[in-house]
């Protein structure tokens, strides 16, 4: 009876265990903790030490006198002492492990071994959703799970970034190199393009929130960091993807574009029976710049050959004579020098005594590689020390963990520091109640100069940005030479105008910073009827508040005077998300002999998200360097920053939003060789009318090898598993859909006598009454198995579709409004996963051991109906250039203007040779020009073990996809990368005249050729590129120091790592000069795709790890 | 018990499934009538001043940025003014019209029907069948049909009559007015002036007469309908866009149109100094002038072959530096050196330098809040321009005489008017104004090239000079004229031999024709509105 309890209140914590189960850090596991009588046999005493594959001592092992009830378990130095006859069998059984059998002879008084593990993971048990767990072999759909081995300790800090090509089918973007950006996680492609497509995150059953809250839209600036930069990688047991929706529709709509389920060490602490352990891992790494371009170090800035202070680099040589020489150019003297910038500066007229100072000053003319030099290494710190225990009678267990991360982005002015305290604690109260609970602090700081998007030539929005003018500077030019602030404090650049912000005066005069204090946690009480009905209740919470400044001292390069004056906002974000959820299940209903298991869950949840933003925006600086409110002279809480008559800061914002839910679910195991689930969730929203939905899910999983018993061999096929799966999620609309609101612009104008005129108008945006949940339906077929004990697949195939999609669609200005959210078309999304595993050399005596893992994902989608009379929905980026929806095309296709046809699609060119650009193609719709889907996506992972050393290598294969890539074409357009030093012969475009019907003919100059018709062309497709990289994502070289070598040290175990991450790419396609690195995304953490604005490039890391237990 | 109670506390707050309003805004419920009406006010000004500058890129008054007509007038760039008329201005009049019409403020009422029936007149003018009848009835119509012109033409003459019936009735007054400070007198000659420019372009003379007649339109340059801008620079910016464009602390952004500054150099025009501000005394390549490939590429290469021997090409005598017609080079260093707007009617610079006495009168580059600060004005409907209508119907008829002292009449106002503009300017040395000598003597010159001009084609394009000077701040007469005329006929080329046709009519603009199905974009740009009967393109106009 006292067994039976046990095993019931611990049953889906032991399940979790089953797989949590790691061979380098020994103290993470335990086994079923059997009560057993000892009964004292006479004869001998045994004793001896149980050690894993790698030699590292295994603690919890089962040690069973075969046939008697006589058992112990070895303790955490893997070591057992247990008495037995002469001729007795001892049965040495881990789960995940093959059991050994060992006779007892007179001569045994000590059995030691190494148990190996059982190759076969049929009892991998997963959970899978809302606390429930199943077998792995049950699971009717495909889910991918991470281990901690490849998470912790990685030079990479970002938790999100680390999954990058760890599973199939999933697609990590970053938004830029910078330390503390944005990402994006979109599983199984985009399923709306107006809704979020990022996954949900669950950290041990509890929603935590992903959300990025950036700095400002996309143009203005947009940096700003994602939420799930909060997770402590640290504390990470594993991960489960789940992908498909019949696995996720217990989670509700929220886990309709997958979820990321995350149990952490402290949340399993429970299942340690150990008195104490504690880990301590230090790392240190190197965070530089990805790789530069390839600068050209021939021609210097100008334009047509020509010298001039030009953003482009099209000016004479760097060498004397000869064609192009500078010897020719009458602005370069005799010595190779030009006249200083700042003396000959129009814009400096206004500061008469600066400019007088630098009065017959020359500048040398040669090259200069100051953007190299504007980069730094950054170092980049991680400490964690954990502590997890569990009383002597196993009913109490704590953990603790806290880490802390501070790293300084490659960047100047580029740092974020995290530090995380996580307590955690279980009890078992009663023979019928246990409680636990868990609360995880954290901060986070993030420091950065300003980002924002930029078209080459400077920024094209109201923000500063870092990036947006360095990456082109011209070769002649050294800014760090070059002053950067006028007497008054203001910025001062090589431009006759001064129309571009000095990159130092951008790092020292502007910032942008995000503190976050974050609490999130959960309690939760269970009780236990009897063998087969438990009921649960979970209460969670997850509350951020995050402080976000972005302030500009005055003095900055803007068109807008609002900059120009200096600016300081300054806002708090206060989310909360409260989550209750009841649960009863009912298990072990056995019927027809056995034959059919039966389980069942039924629960109801509640969630409520409130999220609130208070701030103020103030511009019109008094005192030059002095941040605060007071010191400007205008504050307000609107700001309309570029003067176009829309709000582009809203400082204040508040959001509510109810979710309730019940949920079911039927679990049928036949034989165990076939199971069949039948789930369904209906939810209730707050924020409409329609406001309620119901969806069902249903998968079957079948075991050929099990069920008969011939197909399966050692040699041969080992195991083989069929699944099919219809699932089902649903979508809310978010804000506040139904109402049509009105605007009130307290400062519109102010008239001639001085009044200040308010002004209301009706909104923009036409509420929908009907408006109504989107269903999201799935059909998922795959196909697992292992062969030969070396090789396993697992291969899924899915087809999704979008119903009743929720978008916010333009609508036509004629009607008196300008958007609207409604239900329209269907979306569908199909793709194929793989993942395949081979054991090229297999090991079991811990000898020279090499797995290969390779997973594939190829996804497409297709916009089957816009509803409406729409044609072409442009849902990211610009009206005029951006990703649009249109029937019979991919989701993620890129519309804007292209050159200009013919009939025939030749490419037509003006007289004067250019390339004509046309925005409007045959169907009157702007014209696509490109789609970021890949091809495929493959990841090679080759993982090498041998004696206590091993060698991971990741790689990255994405072939195909479309990029607008703004760096390229502006590093090309204005004459930097060593591509364009072929530049002194005539080009000429391949097209027809458009006058003459005839092959162009017309030569043309290097400047027109890559700049008029690159970048600087009105025809965006001329900025498209195929963004095909191949890269070297993760490479980790280490050694466990043998167990033996630490018995006389407090040491545990003992592990040093040294590890890279992104250490090299090359996006082969594109221009060979510009090393770009194309996993970036302009259009932040928003649905664009293959959009890139000079973001700025991505960050290669490496470093050394250290990880020892005591 | 604690937990308990907790648990209970936040799980009735999280299972409230009534949040259906949103707490950060306002519903139309809460407008307030006159806080509309600004908007609309505002609104109408935006929309005419964005419809005029893309009439004035079109006929030379302005530099339009592209290489042919289709890539200066691509349907993006109408994006805005577009919504800025049906969910600006018609939208929110239909909200205001049931608040006016509940209150009986039929001052409002006639206001708003005013200003919708002009902007229903320009938005035909400009892109030719617009929606009207299904517009702004988003349950009804989710894609509006564009009424044929004509209908719209008719329907907005009505509105502006029933609105002048309206200003008839009691109610209270606008608060506050901001064009004619409640003076309804003169908003009835404003919406008289509207329907003479609607009757001039459908070359209904009659009905044209009949209100010239009346005497009841705007004659005199008090009954000016403008709109007033300030020089305040943020929160809000109340300057002229223009304005916060080209004073700016790294210089200008526009260019001005080489073709308005040589043409009014060469009649030594008195408006100059007012219209336009140099920063520079010598444009590469003009007379007397070095070239300069760095800051005006231009200044090194030939005149195009297409030119015709007196048109001019790129460099402009007297320090006035702006661009071709279609030039889309890239910008050069010369931020500080080209012509920005100057204190007519822009709000900026008088432009009181002297070639040749540069230490008294020295060139001044622009910056933030120098000149008038951009407290300049829209022009919307002038008592000038109304005589150069009136010149160009009586000319039509042969009445040779009666155009040339309507045209004399629209100088002598436009002068003056641009003259008073220096007092908009604190910083202006006036001794260097044009004096009343100097004007009358350019009057006489330009009446008299006009009489002594010996074909009525000649007479047409002296007119027509002229009037374009006069339009200087909004090109939608101009546009409208050049249409109707095609007169001047010896506008500056296009840089490239092969621009495309001229603008008959405006795209529509891409965020409409592309979500509305019963809207189909225009193929190009030859599409006529229904007023006008010139020859299809290319034949027309002649200057291209």
């Amino acid at each position: 009876m006292y067994l039976t309890f046990y095993c019931d209140f611990w049953h889906w914590l032991i399940q979790i265990n089953y797989k949590m189960r790691t061979k380098f850090s020994g103290f993470l596991t335990l086994l079923l903790a059997f009560v057993v009588q000892l009964t004292f046999a006479q004869e001998k005493t045994i004793s001896g030490t149980v050690l894993d594959e790698g030699n590292l001592p295994l603690p919890g092992v089962n040690v069973i006198v075969k046939g008697t009830s006589n058992g112990t378990q070895t303790d955490f130095d893997g070591n057992y002492t247990i008495s037995a006859n002469v001729g007795q069998t001892l049965v040495f059984s881990y789960v995940g492990y093959k059991t050994e059998e060992k006779g007892i002879s007179a001569a045994s008084t000590n059995i030691s071994l190494s148990m190996q593990p059982e190759a076969d993971v049929l009892t991998e048990v997963l959970v899978v959703a809302q606390g429930i767990s199943k077998e792995k072999k049950a699971l009717g759909y495909a889910v991918s799970t991470i281990q901690e081995e490849s998470i912790k300790e990685s030079p990479q800090t970002d938790l999100t970034r680390v999954l990058s090509g760890k599973a199939a089918g999933i697609n990590i973007t970053s938004q830029t190199g910078l330390s503390g950006s944005a990402n994006q996680v979109v599983i199984r492609g985009l399923t709306s393009f107006t809704g979020s497509n990022n996954a949900l995150y669950i950290i041990d059953n509890v929603p935590y929130s992903n959300d990025t809250n950036n700095s400002g839209n996309f143009v203005d600036g947009n940096i700003g960091s994602s939420r799930s930069f909060d997770i402590d990688p640290n504390n990470i047991e594993n991960i489960q993807i789940l992908k498909g929706l019949a696995a996720t529709t217990l989670y509700g709509s929220e886990g309709r574009n997958g979820v990321i389920l995350i149990t952490t060490k402290t949340g399993s602490s429970k299942n340690l029976n150990r008195k104490q352990e504690v880990e301590v891992s230090s790392s240190t790494f190197i965070n530089e710049v990805g790789t530069l371009p390839d600068y050209q170090d021939i021609y210097g800035g100008g334009f047509d050959q020509a010298f001039g202070w030009f953003y482009s680099n099209w000016g004479p040589g760097f060498y004397k004579n000869g064609l192009g020489g500078w010897a020719n150019d009458p602005l370069i003297d005799e010595n190779g020098t030009v006249a200083h910038p700042y003396s000959t500066s129009a814009f400096l007229n206004a500061y008469p005594d600066f400019k007088a100072s630098y009065e017959g000053e020359r500048y040398e003319w040669r090259p200069r590689n100051s953007v190299e030099r504007f980069f730094k290494k950054g170092i980049s710190q991680n400490l964690s020390i954990s502590a997890r225990g569990r009383s002597e009678d196993g009913k109490l267990g704590y953990g603790v963990i806290a880490s802390h991360l501070d790293e300084d982005g490659f960047t100047p002015g580029n740092n974020v520091k995290r530090t995380n305290l996580t307590i955690s604690g279980d009890a078992r109260l009663t023979n019928k109640i246990g409680v636990r609970g868990s609360m995880t602090y954290t901060r986070t700081n993030l420091k950065t100069p300003p980002l924002a998007a930029s078209n080459g030539s400077s920024v094209f929005g109201g923000g500063s940005s870092i990036f947006g003018d360095l990456i082109y500077t011209p070769r002649n030019i050294d800014f760090f030479e070059l002053p950067f602030e006028l007497p008054d404090g203001a910025s001062i650049y090589y431009r006759d105008d001064n129309a571009i912000q000095h990159p130092l005066w951008t790092v020292k005069n502007a910032k942008y910073s995000e503190d976050i204090n974050r609490v999130n946690g959960f309690a939760a009480i269970n009780y236990n009827f009897n063998d087969y009905f438990n009921l649960e209740y979970q209460g969670s919470v997850d509350v951020y508040s995050q402080n976000n400044i972005n302030r500009q001292n005055k003095g900055g390069v803007s068109d807008f005077p609002v900059i120009t004056s200096g600016f300081y906002y300054t806002y708090n974000t206060t989310n909360t998300i409260y989550d209750h959820r009841f649960v009863l299940s009912g298990s072990n209903f056995e019927l027809l002999n056995d034959k059919m298991n039966i389980s069942f869950q039924l629960g109801a949840t509640s969630k409520g998200t409130t999220f609130e933003r208070k701030g103020v925006y103030s511009d019109g600086q008094i005192v030059y360097g002095f941040f605060d409110h007071s010191n400007f002279a205008n504050s307000t809480t609107l700001k309309d920053v570029d003067g176009d008559g829309i709000i582009d800061i809203d400082a204040q914002d508040f959001n509510r939003r109810n979710v309730v839910g019940v949920f079911g679910q039927l679990n049928v195991d036949w034989d165990n060789w076939a199971f069949l689930s039948v789930s369904g969730r209906q939810d209730w929203v707050s924020n409409a009318n329609e406001n309620t939905i119901f969806y069902p899910s249903a998968s079957l999983s079948v075991i050929p090898t099990t069920l008969f018993d011939g197909l399966s061999s050692d040699g041969g096929l080992n195991f083989l598993k069929l699944r099919a799966g219809y699932g089902t999620s649903a979508n809310f609309a978010i804000g506040y859909p139904t109402v049509t609101n009105l605007d009130s612009n307290p400062v519109a104008f102010i008239d001639a006598d001085g009044n200040t005129i308010v002004t209301n108008s009706t909104s923009s945006v036409y509420g929908n009454p009907g408006i109504k949940p989107e269903l999201i339906e799935e059909l998922e077929y795959g196909i697992e198995g292992r062969i030969a004990r070396r090789v396993s697949f697992d291969v899924s195939y899915f087809n999704r579709t979008t119903n009743d999609l929720i978008v916010n669609i333009p609508v036509p200005a004629s009607t008196g409004f300008t958007s609207t959210t409604t239900n329209i078309g269907e979306i569908n999304t199909w793709g194929i996963e793989a993942d395949l595993g081979v054991n090229i050399f297999k090991s079991d005596t811990n000898g020279f051991d090499w797995k290969l893992n390779v997973n594939f994902t190829k996804l497409d989608s297709e916009v089957k109906d816009l509803g409406l009379d729409t044609d072409l929905v442009i849902y990211a980026g610009f009206t005029n250039l951006g990703n649009g929806a249109k029937v019979g095309e991919p989701l993620t296709a890129l519309y804007g203007a292209r050159v200009q046809r013919d009939e025939n699609g030749n490419l037509l060119v003006d007289d004067a040779g250019d390339y004509l650009a046309e925005s409007v193609d045959e169907d009157g719709n702007l014209p696509k020009i490109g789609d970021a889907n890949p091809d495929f996506v493959m990841n090679y992972i080759s993982t090498m073990s041998w004696k206590g050393v091993f060698l991971n290598v990741q790689v990255n294969h994405t072939s195909g996809g479309d990029m607008y890539a703004g760096t390229v074409a502006t590093l090309m357009g204005r004459g930097l990368t060593t591509d364009t030093e072929n530049r002194l012969g005539t080009f000429i475009l391949d097209g027809v005249s458009a006058s003459t019907g005839e092959p162009n003919t017309v030569q043309i100059g290097n400047a027109q050729y890559y700049f008029d018709n690159g970048f600087a062309s009105e025809a965006d497709e001329l900025s498209v590129y195929d963004a095909s990289v191949l890269r070297l994502q993760e490479v980790s070289l280490g050694y466990s120091i043998p167990s033996k070598l630490l018995d006389r040290t407090p040491f545990g175990s003992v592990k040093i790592k040294f590890s890279g991450f992104n250490l090299w790419y090359d996006a082969y396609n594109m221009p060979d000069g510009t090393n770009f690195d194309p996993n970036t995304s302009s259009l932040g953490s928003g649905n664009g795709q293959g959009f890139e604005f000079l973001t700025g490039p991505s960050s290669k890391r490496y470093g050394v790890s250290i990880n020892a237990t005591f | 018990m604690v937990f308990l109670a907790g648990v209970f506390f936040t799980s009735c707050e999280t299972t409230d499934l009534d949040l259906l309003n949103d707490p950060n805004n306002l519903t139309t419920n809460d407008a307030e009538l006159d806080r509309l009406m600004s908007n609309i006010q505002l609104d109408f000004n935006t929309f005419l001043r964005q419809m005029g500058n893309n009439g004035a890129q079109a006929t030379r008054l302005q530099n339009p940025f592209g290489r042919t007509y289709r890539d200066a007038f691509e349907p993006v760039t109408m994006d805005g003014t577009w919504s800025t008329a049906y969910q600006g201005l018609f939208s929110n009049i239909q909200l205001a019209e049931t608040y006016a019409t509940a209150l009986e403020n039929n001052k409002h009422l006639g206001v708003m029907k005013i200003i919708k029936g002009y902007t229903l007149i320009v938005l035909v003018d400009f892109f030719g069948d617009v929606p009207f009848s299904e517009a702004t009835n988003p349950v009804e119509f989710p894609a509006p049909f564009a009424d044929p012109g004509q209908d719209v033409y008719q329907g907005a003459i009505a509105l502006i009559d029933e609105g002048v019936d309206l200003l008839n009735q009691p109610g209270a007054e606008l608060n506050p007015d901001m064009y004619y400070d409640n003076d309804y007198g003169k908003w009835k000659k404003a919406a008289n002036t509207m329907k003479l420019a609607a009757y001039l372009n459908t070359g209904n003379t009659a009905a044209f007469n009949a209100i010239i007649n009346s005497g009841n339109y705007i004659a005199s340059t008090a009954d000016d309908m403008q709109f007033q801008y300030g020089a305040n620079q943020t929160s809000p910016d109340t300057r002229h866009p223009s304005y916060s464009n080209d004073y700016t602390p790294n210089g200008a952004s526009s260019y001005r149109s080489n073709w308005i500054m040589d043409a009014m150099v060469d009649n030594n025009d008195p408006r100059l100094r007012y219209y336009f501000h140099r920063q520079n005394g010598c444009t590469p390549g003009a007379q007397g002038c070095a070239t300069d490939p760095g800051r005006l590429p231009c200044s090194v290469t030939v005149k195009p072959n297409h030119y015709t021997s007196d048109m001019i090409y790129c460099s402009v005598d007297k320090g006035y530096w702006g661009r071709d017609h279609l030039n889309a080079e890239g910008i050069p260093p010369d931020n500080f050196f080209r012509t920005v707007v100057g204190v007519y009617p822009h709000g900026g610079l008088f432009d009181d330098a002297v070639i040749g006495d540069e230490t008294n009168h020295p060139f001044e580059g622009v910056s933030s809040g120098a000149g008038g600060g951009g407290a300049g004005i829209n022009p919307i409907l002038l008592a000038s321009w109304v005589d150069f209508w009136k010149a160009e119907v009586a000319l039509a008829s042969n009445n040779t005489s009666g155009a040339a002292s309507a045209m004399q009449a629209g100088l002598q106002k436009s002068t003056s008017k641009v003259a008073s503009f220096i007092s908009v300017d604190p910083t202006a040395d006036a001794t260097v104004a044009p004096t009343g000598g100097q004007i009358s003597s350019f009057i006489a010159d330009i009446v008299n090239q006009f009489n002594s001009a010996t074909s009525m084609s000649k007479k047409m394009d002296i007119l027509a000079e002229q009037a374009f000077i006069t339009y200087y701040g909004n090109g939608i007469g101009a546009y409208n004229m050049y249409r109707r005329t095609g007169a001047p006929s010896d506008l500056q080329y296009s840089l490239d031999p092969n621009p495309g046709n001229f603008v008959r009519s405006f795209f529509y603009p891409a965020a409409e024709a592309n979500v509305n199905s019963n809207i189909q974009q225009k193929d190009d740009l030859n599409v006529q509105v229904f007023w006008d009967n010139n020859p299809a393109s290319p034949a027309f106009p002649p200057a291209n």
